[in-house]
């Protein structure tokens, strides 16, 4: 309680064409404390964070930094003030080095005279340093694109430690971490606040706040709803701050049983090195959930159905017909639908208006005549009704850009541009990936309403948990092989996380950690 | 003979002059525009070009608006339409080459503005002012030199000349006269003087120095007592003394071992080596002679109101030889280049 | 320690009253637009407003013309004479239908610099059969000596309607020239800078081979209209004399800027009214994302570079015919300089996904009217090339300008 303020944030604002996306918020950051913050995609948490780091400018308010009024114009202004980012996406050069990388914004110089030349020796070792500090024993010289991204974001802290940063903003940074890398980054950032270096974590797995911070802060609609200390919060709490209404589950019930038509069929579908002997079906109004850790071929397995990657043996059948040909357009027209795991660069385009995203994949059902002459009523009420029926909320669908949509909402017009195309197969690849607690419920109750109208549903996900609270069946996949399939009766995160990671390895505690729900 | 030809483009020249102090009494009343499109500025002969008839026009007080198509006959064809825009009394263009030069000659004389071509003839002759050098004369008067000194060579010694001859690229027109010249002294001498000349040795050259270096290898090792050398242009100069220095038949004129050397165009190297007596001779093309005809038949048929005037203006050209060089030197492009240190930059 | 700042319950009250910002399934979607907030910027913001709005304008550089217009003619009075403004319009025809081209391959976030190649190929294919007559002492090295070309012409040209034949050839040889391009950069996933830069290169060299550097003259005369002709002329002035001269008579409609102009109109239909133009965009985008959507990628490559080959075709029949002869020469110098300036000057994005017809054609004007001033100016012309060249990078760096407020924007 006698510590002292680093960061004050009083009554700022910020608003983008008219539509206010911070609204006269108020944070204070401790020296030496953890603040998580929490809200949904949306609530205006990546606003605040640039109005800190100088990305954007406040329409009204102030700040005050270490005792004085913090104005940055710039990004580099952030940095030379103290405060460092770790970015979602990381920000380092690839093919550069390690040290190359920390010392990006100013390379150490010795020599005599005019002759200068960089002392490669002085960079090397303070990276050392550096690097130990954060547990990381790679060489300085190492390449960054030879890293695990867990290993980047380390390269990120070093970096951030190396500008003398006072206060660190991590943003999403367990996105994609493996669970042992999370676990490293936790304990690293647990011994920077011994040192008494203040962080600001904001993160949609609650756990890992309520683990982690000392305060915690809550967003919605651009406003703090709330900030207390952590031990006035459980996840219930979080969620209903969060939004806005008392969550009786996280999971809609599932409104339709499957039939025993088979719709999708994989037989003994095999690629060297990839995956093996595949056998899969999924029936007509099935939601099947396929669980396997990062690569154990649950991607590629569904990039081979939809025809973007060779197989060399095996056969897949779509209602009973075999599939011709091997292109994404092939896969369109035997209606398979692929949600890709990746967003930003497979499923959107992220700079055009969001109705021109919608009707992508149905463009050819609206071109008339031999020149393909576009009906663009038809696409106009098309891209609506699709819009409408997702509930997407966006201001103007014909003008606005995907990109300055919510994650959930651009998870919604990679759905609704599949569902124009009328599929009878979904193949969804960790959909609910980045999203939050919210939206993460609207695509449940999305694949929920598919299966009922009679679709089939491969549910590909690296969260157990909701695998369970949607899925009629589980199917576990480790290392190219389906290796046990669950009915819904049959489900336990224990035998299913046993199966996927083959019995004898051990499990990983923070893996095991699922909260239980529903 | 040669003599006889120099006097008269003398006298063509002093009757310009009149001529041009007569129009330019014209511009003084009538502010004439002349619009002068050239191609680039990139060969020192252009550079000369350019110089002699932009400085000549501007010291009469006329106009002069200048384009550059940079190579480009279709921006050549724009530039002259922006001209006839514009209102000019008169064209002068240097074409990119003969074909376009005839669309553009066209092009003008439609729109009713006189239009001269300097230096590269369009195909058809027949419309516009065309100044051309004569490269059959040009090059006969510069092989007549050395041919002059092979005789004197040959009654002394008795030893039969061994002529070669570098030809350009023969679908140039250039190329194929100034050939023609240089076989009709051959032929000439020989008949006149049986046994002077053995055979000629022709070395093809497609007017690249490289080409012109391998087969001028080829050719001088096969037949190393050639003496008596003409290369259809200057440019290849720096090639032969290449080739002979290591043979040490590169030599002044009077010393033992000299090869009668001489060429065409006289640009600045043919010049230097001129006055270094490397070189005997060079047919040159009367640069200013051709400046001067061109702007006088302009401006006479801008003052008589013509708007197609059509005629082809033949500059004779002029051999520059050891001998006249310090008398002729001004009237020689290359040579005024030279002089004015253009090889040292 | 514990700071509340809002009630949950009042929040989840006003958010209703809100909606569009909230995330809640089952809350009301757009019933009511949000009201409009009370412009509170200062004066320098709303300049900054204005000029970002003006910058990102579509028609930006059309006003940009248009001023540059009215204040050079007061400077320049050539500049607004009738006869300049035809003759400035003669210009920009040619080089509108290469830019259109160049555009449309922008788009696709590539490049292609085989235009001037292809131009020169074509003229000098397509001079070569419709010729009349060739001249033996020039063409009889030739390789198509003897089989396509002989002295009395082309294969061509002595049929009458020879040359619409050989425009027919030349257009067909810019879209092969164009197949080859995209295949070679959708099947081996080369560098687009790459493909069309060594296409570039061979086919220069091929048309001089053929021609052995010569031009190819004697193009029939009903060939000659397309690139000359006029269909209407108009005549300003008193008519005080029966006799017009041709300098005061004016093209007005000419075959150049109706071919030019048509190539327009298509691209601009093709562009905005087909699910042609609209997976080029997508392409242009997002490459993958767009595969993935079922967007055959390939073929809209292949089929966007034939088309730029086709629009090269197109200028090359368009200067071939003005100049009266096939030009082995033709589009060697910088003119594709000039080609991607003006797009970039239109809107066109180098990045990929962004261009317009309409922008293009805009930025096309702009180039000729600057040319034109910096003639009128009798600059040295290498000051002109100076000028052309900066005015290029300016207009290359509005691009990044443009693209950086974009995405600042959202």
């Amino acid at each position: 309680m006698t510590r002292s303020t680093i960061l004050t944030i009083e009554h700022i604002s910020k608003a983008f064409f008219g539509v206010p996306a911070v609204r006269d918020v108020s944070i204070d950051v401790k020296e030496g404390e953890i603040l998580g913050l929490i809200g949904q995609n949306g609530a205006g948490k990546s606003t605040l964070m640039n109005l800190v780091g100088g990305v954007v400018h406040p329409d009204a308010g102030s700040m005050t930094f270490r005792g004085k009024p913090y104005a940055p114009r710039r990004p580099a202004d952030a940095n030379d003030a103290g405060i460092g980012f770790i970015h979602q996406e990381l920000n380092l050069f690839t093919n550069m080095t390690i040290a190359e990388n920390v010392f990006i914004s100013g390379f150490p110089r010795t020599g005599f005279g005019p002759f200068k030349f960089i002392d490669r020796a002085a960079m090397k070792a303070r990276t050392r340093e550096l690097l130990d500090q954060v547990g990381l024993d790679t060489p300085p010289d190492f390449q960054i694109e030879r890293m695990s991204p867990g290993e980047r974001q380390l390269v990120e802290i070093a970096k951030a430690l190396y500008m003398d940063a006072s206060l660190i903003i991590f943003d999403e940074p367990t996105t994609s971490l493996t669970a042992r890398e999370t676990e490293q980054l936790f304990n690293i950032m647990l011994r920077l606040r011994e040192q008494g270096k203040s962080m600001i974590y904001i993160s949609h797995i609650l756990n890992d706040v309520l683990r982690l911070a000392d305060s915690i802060a809550v967003m919605r609609d651009g406003q703090l709803v709330t900030q207390e200390a952590r031990d006035a919060f459980d996840t219930r709490r979080m969620i209903s701050l969060m939004v806005g209404r008392s969550i009786e589950q996280l999971y809609p019930t599932r409104t339709s049983a499957p039939t025993t038509t088979p719709l999708l069929e994989l037989k003994g579908i095999s690629a060297a090195g990839i995956v093996e002997k595949v056998n899969l079906t999924v029936h007509r109004g099935e939601l099947v959930g396929l669980f396997g850790l990062m690569g154990s071929g649950r991607t590629e397995l569904a990039r081979m159905i939809f025809g973007l990657d060779r197989t060399e043996q095996g056969e897949i059948r779509v209602a009973g017909e075999a599939l011709k040909g091997s292109s994404a357009r092939d896969s369109i027209r035997s209606k398979i639908a692929f949600v890709t795991e990746n967003r930003r660069e497979e499923g959107l385009l992220m700079n055009i208006a969001i109705a021109d995203n919608v009707t992508l994949v149905a463009l050819p059902e609206f071109a008339r005549t031999a020149l393909q002459i576009l009906d663009a009523g038809a696409m106009r009420e098309a891209a609506r009704e699709a819009s409408q029926a997702l509930q997407l909320k966006a201001a103007d669908i014909s003008v606005q850009p995907a990109k300055s949509l919510s994650g959930g909402n651009q998870q919604k017009v990679v759905i609704a541009k599949w569902l124009l195309s009328q599929p009878e197969v979904f193949i969804m690849d960790e959909p609910t990936r980045g999203i939050d607690v919210g939206a993460k419920y609207e695509i449940y109750a999305i694949m929920d309403r598919l299966a009922a109208a009679g679709s089939g549903v491969l549910f590909i996900s690296s969260e157990l948990e909701e695998l369970m609270g949607t899925c009629d069946r589980i199917l576990v996949m480790s290392q190219g092989e389906i290796v046990a399939q669950f009915a819904r009766e049959a489900f336990s995160d224990e035998a299913i996380l046993r199966a996927a990671f083959r019995e004898h390895a051990p499990l990983h505690p923070h893996s095991g950690e699922t909260e239980q729900s529903s | 003979m040669f003599k006889n030809l120099r006097k008269l483009s003398v006298g063509a020249g002093a009757a310009a002059l009149l001529t041009i102090s007569g129009a330019a009494g014209v511009a003084a009343q009538s502010d004439i525009t002349i619009c002068f499109g050239f191609q680039d500025l990139e060969t020192e002969f252009w550079v000369a070009g350019h110089r002699a008839i932009t400085e000549t026009l501007r010291g009469q007080g006329i106009e002069v608006l200048e384009y550059n198509a940079n190579e480009d006959p279709n921006r050549q064809l724009e530039q002259i339409r922006e001209c006839i825009a514009q209102g000019v009394d008169g064209i002068i263009i240097i074409p990119q080459d003969g074909d376009s030069a005839n669309t553009i000659v066209a092009e003008a004389q439609s729109n009713d503005v006189p239009i001269a071509v300097f230096n590269r003839p369009p195909n058809d002759r027949s419309a516009g002012l065309i100044a051309v050098a004569d490269n059959v004369s040009a090059t006969e008067q510069a092989v007549e030199f050395i041919a002059q000194k092979a005789l004197r060579q040959y009654e002394i010694t008795g030893e039969p000349i061994t002529p070669l001859i570098l030809v350009g690229a023969l679908q140039d027109t250039n190329a194929i006269g100034r050939r023609d010249g240089f076989f009709n002294v051959i032929n000439r001498y020989n008949e006149r003087y049986p046994g002077l000349f053995n055979a000629p040795i022709e070395v093809a050259t497609e007017w690249d120095a490289a080409t012109a270096l391998a087969n001028l290898e080829a050719a001088i090792t096969a037949n190393p007592n050639v003496d008596f050398i003409f290369t259809s242009s200057d440019f290849l100069f720096p090639t032969i003394r290449s080739v002979l220095e290591p043979r040490g038949m590169w030599q002044p004129a009077g010393t033992p071992g000299h090869v009668l050397l001489a060429g065409l165009d006289g640009d600045a190297t043919a010049c230097m080596l001129i006055d270094q007596g490397y070189v005997d001779a060079t047919g040159v093309q009367d640069l200013y002679l051709e400046a001067e005809m061109t702007m006088t038949s302009l401006l006479d048929a801008i003052e008589a109101g013509e708007t197609a005037p059509n005629e082809v203006l033949l500059d004779p050209g002029f051999a520059l030889t050891a001998g006249n060089i310090y008398f002729d030197r001004s009237d020689m492009w290359g040579c005024v280049l030279y002089d004015d240190g253009f090889l040292d930059q | 320690m514990a700071r509340t700042r809002h009630d949950p319950v009042s929040t989840t009250i006003q958010r209703d009253e809100r909606p569009g910002a909230a995330e809640d399934p089952s809350g009301p979607l757009l019933k009511s637009i949000s009201p409009k907030r009370r412009d509170q910027r200062t004066p320098s913001q709303a300049v900054g407003a204005f000029f970002r709005r003006a910058l990102l304008s579509e028609n930006f550089i059309l006003y940009l013309t248009i001023i540059f217009f009215v204040v050079a003619s007061i400077f320049f009075t050539t500049l607004s004479a009738p006869r300049n403004i035809t003759n400035q319009l003669l210009n920009m025809w040619p080089l509108l239908a290469i830019a259109i081209g160049q555009t449309f391959v922008l788009i696709l976030g590539g490049i292609d610099l085989s235009q001037g190649a292809t131009m020169a190929i074509t003229s000098t294919i397509g001079g070569l059969v419709m010729s009349t007559a060739l001249d033996a002492s020039t063409y009889d090295k030739s390789p198509l000596w003897g089989t396509l070309i002989s002295e009395s012409g082309g294969i061509l040209g002595q049929d009458p309607n020879g040359w619409a034949v050989a425009v027919v050839v030349m257009l067909l040889l810019g879209l092969l020239i164009g197949w080859l391009n995209g295949t070679m950069i959708t099947r081996f996933n080369l560098a687009p800078f790459m493909v069309t830069l060594v296409s570039s290169t061979i086919f220069a060299a091929f048309a001089l081979w053929l021609t052995q550097s010569r031009n190819v003259a004697n193009l029939p005369e009903p060939f000659l209209l397309l690139g000359n002709g006029d269909i209407i002329s108009i005549f300003l002035g008193p008519k005080l004399n029966p006799d017009i001269a041709r300098r005061d008579v004016l093209p007005l409609i000419t075959y150049p800027a109706l071919i030019s102009l048509g190539l327009a109109v298509l691209a601009h239909f093709l562009l905005t009214r087909t699910s042609f133009g609209r997976q080029m965009y997508s392409v242009g985008t997002n490459r993958r994302a767009s595969t993935i959507s079922g967007v055959p990628s390939q073929r809209v490559i292949i089929m966007v570079y034939m088309f730029s080959g086709f629009c090269a075709a197109v200028a090359s029949i368009l200067y071939s015919a003005r100049l009266g002869i096939g030009q082995p020469s033709l589009g060697s110098g910088n003119i594709l300089l000039d080609v991607i300036g003006a797009a970039v000057i239109g809107g066109t994005s180098l990045f990929g996904g962004k261009g317009t017809v309409k922008g293009t054609l805009f930025g096309v004007a702009f180039f000729v009217l600057l040319l034109n001033i910096l003639n009128a100016m009798q600059l040295s012309p290498f000051i002109i090339d100076a000028v052309k060249g900066g005015i290029i990078l300016i207009a290359a760096l509005l691009d990044i300008t443009r693209t950086r407020i974009l995405n600042r924007g959202a």
